[in-house]
């Protein structure tokens, strides 16, 4: 046992100290290895950060929301509807939600305006968000003017900013009263944009969903599961699709890796010849090119993860962004909030570790059964 | 289905593993075609060396065999979100009907693979190349369970399909919800943990008599299979719970997260661990007249015995010392 | 000590381009003994010499060792003679690395690694402890007068010196042969009778060598014992069963 360790570790300090000397010649391998790497490390951080801070922005949401449906298309729902659903047995609360999105043409900014719950908005009072304030030079008790349905000017008393702690979810947030929403949008009273629906038991929201829909064929409810499920998949999905076309790059890395390790120099085969030829055999040579292939790896993999975790996590990702982000999800200045699993650097590590290992086994095998009489005839 | 980065590993994975088998028992079937241990020949000399490159494929194939059994459980664990109606890992595995067969196969390839490198190790120890139609034959054999798992691994994933909410309609859960069966049903739980500690009690027996030179390892070989199974089924049906604290809560897979100290990490590292040794101790039985193996066979079958021993006693320690330490009953 | 019988070795067989470098060759090489194979470059001396070290193996015939006895053979056989021909690589090697040490024509360095580390080489696969091979490669370069040059780079050697470090990295695992092949073919003559004169020193320390050359310095020095000759891949006939 003793004497397989020592041999291990007499094996490994040889290659450590042959790729030290050769590491000219690692190099463009060890550069595109990491760079692989990166990529795909880069898009699975990136892809599980952006679904993480959907859920983070869904954690506040309701159980369940029905919306209305005419032609097809969402549209407002009368409070009638929700009386109906409250009388349902299991439902515990339904309330009427008002919220929009407002464009500003001023700035070209998009904010988010809500009637908070229980009229608790005075008339002509409204409260902003940090990034609404920091966007139109803000502070407490200044006017926010907007413009109505019918291109008129409204101007709202700023109440108060909300706190930068809540920058991420309330960042572009005009919180009104009822009465001034439906005046900017010209919206019938008696009518809400969808109901929020709370139910006692959360085992029972499907049944209760289904018996909305029972009873009134044109709503749509949806669960929250059903969001996370959604924002679940269409993240991943993305995720996947980037690194299928990724594969294409991985594939032609695995030609190069292969290229450059069955293309021993005449440096190397010569070594290898003179290692047989003075008492080493194939399986050493095997285990020489084992350990090489490990630190290879290791370093390849690492820094790569490395530097994918600077680049999504310090850097926002600007490589991928445009391409992963898609809707205008997320609000323009926030930090992803760092956080690695072993699930990804599993998925990594058999997206370009396994098959770097792979390409390599034949080559190595080839280096290692050099005959040992070959350092004799030259 | 679901393209999560996580499945495209699997499937490379798969397909590499089926990739290198296959090129192993290509190599394997070339060697008993044409093996002639007393020429020199260079055909013979091309066949010694390919024995080299077969070892390799099949120690790497096991290696990655492991990791991806461990990401097949984690996978199916991070999916379960997006298949109504699946709580956990157990859910996704349910959610068609090639889920547990693929686990299972890949569990039983795990265990082969790991008996074929100690008969390639046994072999390699042998002046005279002892074992050598009896390993090459065994691969084609394995090669084939190996090929059926990538199947149904590609299979499994393709027909999973995510429940995800379209433009024309939100209530496709009414349609999800409850059919995909959440839980595993446990065998009686006492009885189940009963034989486990049978048999644990019985490799400690069988050691004692090994080690006094009695037998060539077949019996304590069957028990420590059927600890095996008896320990799978244990922590189904009793010891799971029991770390839980759940009395329904029978996953075997939640063990391996976080809130639980990836314990079962652990827990199944010494299951599989004392399996293989076991098992293997029996697979070198009977080849116990061949000459140039008369040194290392008995060294190496009492190191297996030895490691199956401590891995089962490892397993029965944290298990036994969980269902003492902990308030929860199951039934009270 | 070795026994050759009928060997022969074969390249490219059955193709268009088959050549035999030894044909049929019988032989003993005596223990203790200064072996010489004589005989004009492509005769064959260099294949019959990596026959005879273990280092490849015959197309035909066997070869046999005595006095050798590795530590993985059960007791009780084979207990005077070692039939290695069929031996799986590892075993042969084991046994090469073990009971032979080489020096080749072009010596053979690894560049770019440090004379020390060179002459370590060859017993890092055993599984042996760094400091006790360290210690070992240390007493050898003593005695070659290196020790001053152990942290050198071998390219910087001069042909004299490398020799040496060859020499010496053929005794790290304290050999019961020695094989040379065209040793003095690279050296003046005044290193190449240096190099005899330790040739004979190995001898007086109890060790075979074996020697394939065809430098009048040392086939006809006085020191040899034994006298081989060959010619187009076969013994040539006089010189048939020697000692």
């Amino acid at each position: 046992m003793n004497r397989s360790l020592e041999r291990q570790r007499n094996i490994l300090d040889f290659t450590l100290a042959s790729l030290l000397r050769r590491k000219g010649k690692n190099l463009s391998l060890l550069a595109i290895y990491i760079f692989i790497v990166f990529i795909i490390a880069s898009v699975t951080f990136f892809t599980t950060a952006l679904k993480r801070e959907a859920l983070l922005l869904l954690s506040e949401a309701p159980e369940m929301v029905v919306q209305r449906l005419s032609a097809g298309r969402h549209d407002l729902i009368s409070h009638d509807y929700a009386e109906g659903i409250a009388a349902i047995r299991g439902v515990t609360a339904v309330t009427p939600r008002l919220w929009g999105y407002y464009f500003d043409p001023t700035t070209g900014a998009n904010y988010t305006l809500l009637v908070p719950p229980a009229g608790t908005a005075v008339p002509g009072v409204v409260t902003v968000g940090a990034g609404v304030a920091r966007n139109l030079g803000l502070a407490a008790d200044d006017l926010l003017p907007l413009r109505s349905y019918r291109g008129e000017s409204l101007l709202y008393t700023v109440e108060a900013v909300l706190s930068s702690e809540s920058e991420l979810i309330a960042t572009d947030l005009v919180l009104m009263a009822a009465g001034d929403f439906q005046q900017l949008f010209n919206m019938p009273p008696g009518f809400a944009v969808d109901l929020a629906v709370s139910v006692a038991n959360p085992r029972e929201l499907a049944t209760v969903a289904g018996k909305i829909v029972e009873r009134y064929p044109d709503t749509r409810p949806i669960l929250k599961s059903e969001i996370l499920r959604t924002y679940d998949a269409i993240f991943d999905w993305r995720g996947g699709m980037m690194i299928v076309l990724l594969m294409a790059a991985v594939f032609s890395f695995l030609v190069f890796a292969w290229d450059k390790a069955a293309g021993l120099s005449a440096e190397e085969r010569r070594e290898i010849g003179i290692l047989k030829s003075i008492g080493w055999e194939t399986g050493d040579v095997l285990l020489l090119k084992f350990w090489e292939g490990c630190a290879v790896s290791l370093s390849a993999f690492c820094l790569g993860v490395l530097f994918a975790f600077v680049h999504v996590f310090v850097f926002s990702a600007p490589i991928f962004a445009p391409a992963l982000k898609g809707w205008a999800v997320i609000y323009p200045a926030f930090r992803l909030t760092p956080e690695v699993s072993p699930l990804q650097l599993a998925i990594l590590f058999f997206l370009t570790v396994v098959p770097y290992t792979v390409a390599t086994i034949v080559p190595s095998w080839r280096a290692a059964t050099i005959d040992p009489d070959a350092a004799m005839r030259q | 289905m679901i393209l999560h980065p996580a499945v495209l590993a699997l499937l490379i994975a798969s397909v590499l593993i089926s990739a290198m088998v296959l090129f192993a028992s290509f190599h394997a079937s070339h060697i008993l075609k044409h093996w002639d241990r007393e020429s020199g020949s260079e055909l013979q000399l091309q066949l010694e060396r390919n024995t080299y490159l077969i070892s390799t494929l099949l120690a790497y194939a096991l290696l990655f065999q492991l990791l991806s059994l461990a990401l097949l459980v984690y996978v199916a664990d991070t999916l379960h979100v997006q298949i109504a109606g699946a709580m956990c890992a157990v859910g996704t595995f349910n959610a068609n009907s090639l889920g547990y067969p693929a686990l299972a196969l890949k569990i039983g390839n795990f265990l082969f693979a790991g008996l074929w490198l100690i008969l390639n190790f046994a072999d390699a120890r042998g002046y005279d190349y002892p074992l050598i139609r009896a390993k090459y034959s065994l691969l084609l054999v394995l090669a084939l369970p190996i090929y059926l798992e990538s199947l149904l691994v590609w299979r499994f994933f393709f027909g999973l399909k995510g429940d995800v909410i379209t433009s024309c309609c939100g209530s496709l859960f009414s349609t999800g919800q409850g059919t995909v069966s959440s839980e595993l049903a446990g065998l009686p739980p006492l009885p189940t943990a009963g034989a486990f500690y049978l048999g644990a009690f019985l490799t400690l027996a069988l050691w004692l008599w090994f080690l006094r030179g009695r037998g060539r390892g077949y019996a304590l070989a069957i028990v420590a299979g059927l600890t095996f199974l008896a320990g799978v089924a244990a922590t189904i049906s009793y010891f799971a719970p029991t770390f839980y604290e759940l009395p329904h809560h029978h996953c075997p897979f939640c063990l391996l997260q976080a809130e639980y100290h990836h314990l079962g990490y652990l827990l199944y590292a010494t299951l599989f661990g004392g399996a293989v040794a076991g098992m293997g101790c029996g697979v070198l039985a009977p080849f116990h007249g061949i000459p140039s193996l008369s040194a290392t066979l008995p060294w190496l079958q009492r190191r297996l015995a030895l490691l199956c021993l401590l891995c089962y006693g490892l397993f029965t320690l944290i298990v036994t010392l969980r269902v003492l330490t902990s308030d929860f009953r199951l039934f009270s | 000590m070795i026994h050759l019988s009928a060997v022969t070795k074969s390249y490219n067989t059955g193709k268009s381009n088959e050549f035999t470098a030894v044909g049929d060759v019988s032989l003993s090489i005596a223990r203790e003994r200064v072996t010489v194979l004589k005989g004009p470059s492509g005769s064959g001396k260099t294949t019959l010499l990596s026959l005879i070290g273990c280092m490849s193996r015959p197309t035909s015939g066997r070869i046999r060792l005595s006095g050798v006895r590795p530590s993985w053979l059960p007791t009780g056989e084979g207990e005077t003679e070692l039939d290695v021909t069929s031996l799986p690589e590892r075993f042969l090697t084991d046994i090469r690395r073990h009971a032979f040490g080489f020096i080749f024509q072009q010596f053979n360095l690894v560049r770019g690694v440090s004379v020390l580390e060179n002459v370590m080489l060859p017993a890092l696969p055993s599984g042996e402890r760094r400091l006790e091979i360290t210690a070992r490669a240390l007493a050898l370069l003593e005695r070659f007068g290196l020790a001053g040059k152990r942290e050198s780079r071998v390219e910087l050697l001069s042909g004299g010196e490398a020799q040496r470090v060859a020499i010496a990295r053929a005794l790290i695992n304290d050999p019961l042969v020695l094989i040379a092949d065209e040793p003095t073919a690279h050296l003046d003559s005044r290193l190449s009778r240096q190099f005899m004169e330790l040739v004979e020193s190995f001898r007086a320390e109890g060790k075979t060598v074996v020697i394939a050359s065809h430098d009048p310095i040392v086939y006809a020095a006085g020191l040899v014992d034994d006298l081989v000759e060959m010619r187009d891949g076969r013994l040539a006939p006089a010189e048939a069963e020697p000692a």
